[in-house]
């Protein structure tokens, strides 16, 4: 299957500021992907690129197309919820389906209604009227109800409590995902996702760092952590990272030889979130 | 209803002034004559009725032309701003409209479709105001309010209105567009500040005003450009008490729409336009944030 998403030196520049420096990534239709980054390391800009939202330099196709001039067209089969906040305040939520049924020719409406009807939203009420979590409750409700191929989401749980940010997760994952469908998310809170990507791609500085499935993680990379008197012989196996913890030391490494790390300390596979923070900070020293 | 109707429904969900301020306008002024004062001097004549009620309602049309101008062009000039200023043009880039949908849109809303509900508004007003007065000082007034010859000529004013400056003004709209998709703040300052600049950096630089000529041209040529005066056009005067009113004795003669539609200013004014709604289209494609 021809990937969803292909980029080829990406680049995005804002007048001297390079917010995307030629990144290059593919997205494949099925999977769960996580741009993951630190704030400002590129992750809006790749994302409004791919929307068709903003003009770039090098090459991208989305579900076949060049995002940028081709957004209206792209938005029938992908949709985005860019950030909790965009619903406007004077929208009611019966408004807001009435306008989506009535502009995009793949929106259900009964299964909006569906959805909107266990959140015990009255239609009647307005965007302003609703706590944070409300609203994105409706946004992912009128977005769940689009049969798109693709979806985007852009720190989709900004500003939302435990609560409201679980139900958000859970929704998608139980209600949304399914073979037909790819989800593309960016979050620098890497544990809040962690658990449902399938891929990762980590991006720091405007530059892509790491692109891999997760499943891909326990044969490339691999933690050790060693008592004090060990750490001289690990350090000569070249971990990338090393972090302190009660009283051992953690050591990171790509591509390991297994069987010798396994003779200095107990080896495990990193968490998504451990090694975005291994190859963050290593990259960084 | 198609994407447009769509458009333009949202527009009118989000600007409830739209048909708030009209319809607060026409509750004024049935208010008024409910409660006002109706005891002017008493109609005698034929033609003195026919002065005062032409009077009557050509004010009032007046009344909601003028605030209708005013709020078409602050609509124009905040519609693409506000999409920004709250982030929502997130949320409307997510649907599969395009931009130039979007804009044009929100143009004809400004230029088309608030017209008409003032329109509406006005004639409504009118006729309930019509019935009041008409009521309430019967023996003065008499039948001065029910001449459908006016009320014809009130119907095709309004509509030629529309249409002729929605045509004559459309540089000045698209330009409000422009500022309204591209300024980051201040769009009120924004639309006035470079025209003036411009002009002022002309005079002291090159001791020419070309810039302040068109604009003028622009601003003021409507009246001569829609409508003629007819050299033997006839005023009426009426003596009403102890006041003079002087009307026209009709607007027919005065609409000039084949000389509007064959002045190459008119057109000269939609080419700029257009180049300016463009321009307007494509701001709203790259800008998205404030």
């Amino acid at each position: 299957m021809p990937a969803l998403i292909e980029a080829r030196d990406l680049s995005k520049k804002y007048g001297k500021h390079i917010a995307l420096d030629r990144a290059s990534f593919a997205v494949e239709p099925g999977r769960i992907v996580g741009l993951i980054g630190p704030n400002g390391a590129g992750k809006t800009s790749a994302l409004r690129a791919i929307l068709g939202l903003t003009p770039y330099e090098g090459r991208l196709e989305v579900l076949g197309r060049e995002p940028f001039g081709n957004r209206a067209a792209l938005m029938n089969d992908a949709c985005f919820i860019a950030d909790v906040a965009v619903l406007p305040a004077w929208l009611r939520v019966e408004q807001a389906v009435d306008f989506v049924a009535g502009t995009h020719p793949r929106f259900r409406r009964d299964r909006a209604l569906g959805l909107l009807a266990k959140t015990q939203i009255a239609g009647k009420r307005r965007m302003r009227e609703l706590s944070k979590g409300m609203k994105t409750q409706v946004h992912l409700a009128l977005t769940m109800a689009i049969d798109a191929k693709l979806l985007v989401l852009d720190e989709p749980t900004l500003g939302l409590d435990i609560l409201a940010r679980r139900a958000f997760y859970d929704a998608l994952v139980n209600d949304y995902m399914d073979a037909t469908r790819t989800i593309l998310i960016t979050t620098h809170q890497v544990e809040e996702v962690e658990n449902l990507l399938t891929d990762v791609i980590f991006i720091d500085k405007a530059r892509i760092v790491l692109a891999l499935a997760v499943d891909e993680i326990a044969t490339r990379y691999a933690a050790v952590a060693v008592t004090e008197d060990k750490i001289a012989a690990a350090r000569v196996e070249k971990p990338f990272y090393e972090r302190r913890t009660l009283g051992k030391t953690v050591l990171y490494f790509e591509t390991p030889d297994f069987d010798k790390l396994g003779s200095l300390g107990d080896v495990s596979t990193p968490s998504v979130s451990d090694l975005f923070v291994a190859k963050l900070s290593g990259s960084a020293a | 209803m198609n994407t447009y109707t769509w458009l333009v429904r949202r527009e009118f969900w989000e600007n409830r002034a739209i048909w708030i301020v009209p319809a607060a306008i026409g509750a004024a002024l049935t208010l008024a004559a409910l409660f006002g004062r109706v005891d002017i001097a008493e109609l005698t004549s034929p033609e003195q009725s026919h002065a005062v009620g032409g009077m009557v309602l050509f004010a009032f049309g007046v009344t909601f032309f003028a605030v209708m101008n005013i709020y078409a062009t602050w609509y124009l000039l905040d519609c693409l701003y506000a999409d920004r200023k709250d982030r929502s043009v997130l949320f409307w880039k997510s649907l599969p409209i395009s931009d130039t949908a979007t804009v044009v849109a929100k143009l004809f809303t400004g230029l088309i479709a608030i017209p008409l509900v003032y329109f509406i508004a006005a004639d409504i007003s009118t006729l309930l105001m019509a019935f009041i007065i008409s009521v309430r000082a019967h023996s003065r007034f008499g039948s001065a309010l029910w001449q459908p010859d006016l009320w014809l000529q009130l119907q095709a004013l309004w509509l030629y209105l529309i249409v002729t400056t929605a045509i004559w003004y459309l540089p000045f709209a698209g330009w409000l567009l422009v500022v309204s998709a591209w300024a980051k703040r201040a769009v009120m300052l924004w639309s006035i500040l470079p025209p003036l600049a411009a002009y002022l950096l002309e005079r002291w630089f090159f001791g020419t005003h070309v810039l302040g000529t068109m604009l003028q041209e622009r601003t003021l040529g409507y009246a001569s450009r829609a409508f003629r005066y007819p050299s033997d056009f006839a005023w009426v005067s009426t003596v009403v008490g102890h006041d003079t009113i002087t009307t026209p004795g009709s607007v027919w003669p005065l609409l000039n729409p084949l000389g509007f539609l064959s002045s190459p200013a008119t057109w000269a004014g939609v080419a700029v336009g257009a180049v300016l709604i463009v321009g307007a289209i494509q701001l709203r494609l790259r800008r998205t944030e404030i």
